[in-house]
């Protein structure tokens, strides 16, 4: 903290933030104790733990000490009242949304509950419905030439299982796919999977409610399977296509704002 | 894209140099990565802080530390998803305890006590049809709104590196919301809930070594009556409301702490 900080916090205004924070980039060093001199008596974990914290803050006020990052002044809102009423605008609009529905279309309650008559038509919650459909992937069960043609597993368990692998594909997402890009365009590949599953996840429904869907269920099985992949591979194109003209838009924007060194 | 990351300072050569044994290895790994993503040292300092004098300020979330909510104002609406579900999610918990009133878990009696109080509620009570209609509609749309907010999350690249846990948190809470809108879809206990509720204990039944066991445990056992009913009715208005209230809870806490993910 030299006298370069001085001039530049006269020039953003004292009074000027209202949001509670410090106009200083880093707390200054020496009215916050440091780690060690908070834990000197400490031994094995606990002083690991703070030693490894404290380098963890240095690395911070470095980082934040090179950085050339522009802070400029926005105008913002008071929490009270603009903030407040905004909100409480939003959430009544969403409340009245849900009223409105209710209101309009107005549940159905079926025959009471019979053990002993099977209903022609099963079927759970819409949001259930592509779960309900991985059930149906018997034909996709693979027979194996070992066993003379017997299934590894029962179609049921292969469908309860389908149900565990798309939560597992969902949850390795962030640990395959790192990096800074945010936008589809920036990594057609994985806006791709993105289409396909969400595709996906459209047709296995309809694949859960076969018997409602006119078409021959052959045929549905099939679609139920490329379609996603046509989807996927469509979108890789065009994304893929846009890429070049849409990046180098979006650098020109980037470094207009954060001029190179 | 095109600009370099700063580096980062060594954690692991210091990790190296310091000669430690397995277990202060492990638990420094799990330390920096832990606190790579979430800054602990900054919470952490501040509970000293305010030990040390009493004196609390909140940290500014990243979109206010780097001032960039000016730049992403055309992503606004599919950023509302997230709290548009966590509305519905309030209007439902506040509808069901309503109907919680006059709602009986029982499947006695012919249609059973359960249906008939359904019945009672659409057709005797002032207010009931709406009520149960409200109920049934925030559902519906908490699921609908989550499932949007994770397509939403997964196109602008929201669930990257520093947000894994948040990510996978989010999948319980999804997995969460569909057991709340399964074992609430049985409460009415007509033909639907009934034959929902028999193909749930033959998907647990097809699930080797556990099956019956889970099939036992949720269901009340293999064929369906008044345990299972019993059951659904404390999943849907004990546990999960708690656990689901928590879940969320640290759901967005963990989104101000990170700060909003926003495109750049």
């Amino acid at each position: 903290m030299t006298d370069d900080t001085d001039s530049t916090e006269a020039d953003r205004g004292e009074g000027a933030r209202t949001d509670g924070g410090s106009n200083l980039p880093v707390p200054p060093d020496d009215e916050t104790p440091t780690w060690r001199e908070r834990k000197e008596r400490r031994v094995g974990l606990a002083r690991l733990t703070y030693e490894y914290l404290e380098r963890s803050r240095r690395e911070d006020e470095d980082l934040r000490e090179q950085s050339t990052y522009l802070e400029r002044d926005v105008l913002g809102f008071p929490t009270w009242p603009h903030e407040t009423i905004r909100n409480l605008a939003i959430t009544s609009f969403f409340v009245g949304i849900i009223l409105f529905l209710s209101s309009t279309l107005p549940p159905h309650i079926g025959a009471p509950a019979n053990p002993s008559q099977t209903p022609a038509i099963i079927l759970p919650d819409w949001y259930l419905y592509w779960s309900f459909g991985l059930l149906k992937l018997g034909p996709l069960n693979p027979e194996l030439a070992v066993l003379g043609g017997e299934k590894l597993m029962k179609d049921r368990t292969y469908g309860v299982l389908a149900n565990l692998v798309v939560f597992g594909a969902i949850a390795v997402v962030p640990f395959l796919n790192k990096g800074n890009a945010r936008r589809p365009v920036e990594e057609p590949f994985w806006a791709a999977i993105g289409v396909g599953g969400f595709v996906f996840a459209f047709t296995i429904s309809l694949l859960a409610i076969k018997n409602l869907v006119p078409m021959d269920s052959h045929l549905l099985f099939d679609l139920t399977f490329l379609l996603p992949i046509v989807a996927g591979a469509l979108t890789y194109a065009v994304l893929k296509t846009m890429r070049e003209g849409y990046m180098y838009d979006l650098n020109r924007r980037y470094y207009r704002l954060r001029p190179p060194k | 894209m095109s600009l370099e990351p700063a580096d980062d300072h060594d954690h692991d050569a210091w990790l190296e140099e310091k000669d430690l044994t397995p277990v202060e290895n492990i638990f420094l790994t799990v330390l920096i990565w832990a606190d790579k993503r979430l800054r602990l040292v900054d919470y952490l300092e501040i509970l000293e802080t305010l030990y040390y004098r009493i004196n609390l300020q909140m940290p500014r979330s990243h979109t206010e530390q780097y001032n960039l909510d000016n730049k992403f104002w055309y992503w606004y609406p599919l950023y509302s998803l997230g709290s548009f579900s966590t509305i519905a999610y309030v209007v439902a918990a506040i509808s069901g305890a309503l109907l919680g009133f006059y709602y009986a878990p029982a499947t006695a009696g012919d249609p059973s006590a359960a249906y008939n109080q359904i019945t009672f509620i659409m057709t005797d009570l002032n207010f009931g049809f709406m009520l149960r209609s409200i109920h049934r509609w925030s559902a519906q749309v908490m699921v609908a709104a989550v499932f949007l907010h994770m397509i939403r999350v997964y196109f602008t690249g929201a669930y990257k590196e520093p947000r894994e846990l948040n990510w996978i948190l989010g999948i319980i809470l999804i997995s969460l919301t569909l057991l709340f809108g399964y074992t609430g879809y049985l409460l009415p206990w007509d033909q639907l809930a009934f034959w929902a509720g028999q193909i749930g204990v033959e998907m647990a039944l097809s699930v080797p070594l556990i099956g019956e066991w889970a099939a036992q445990l949720i269901w009340g056992g293999f064929s369906l009556g008044q345990p299972t009913l019993q059951r659904m009715y404390i999943l849907h208005v004990f546990l999960l409301p708690f656990v689901v209230t928590t879940l969320i809870a640290v759901h967005i806490g963990v989104v101000w702490m990170q700060g909003i993910a926003e495109p750049h």
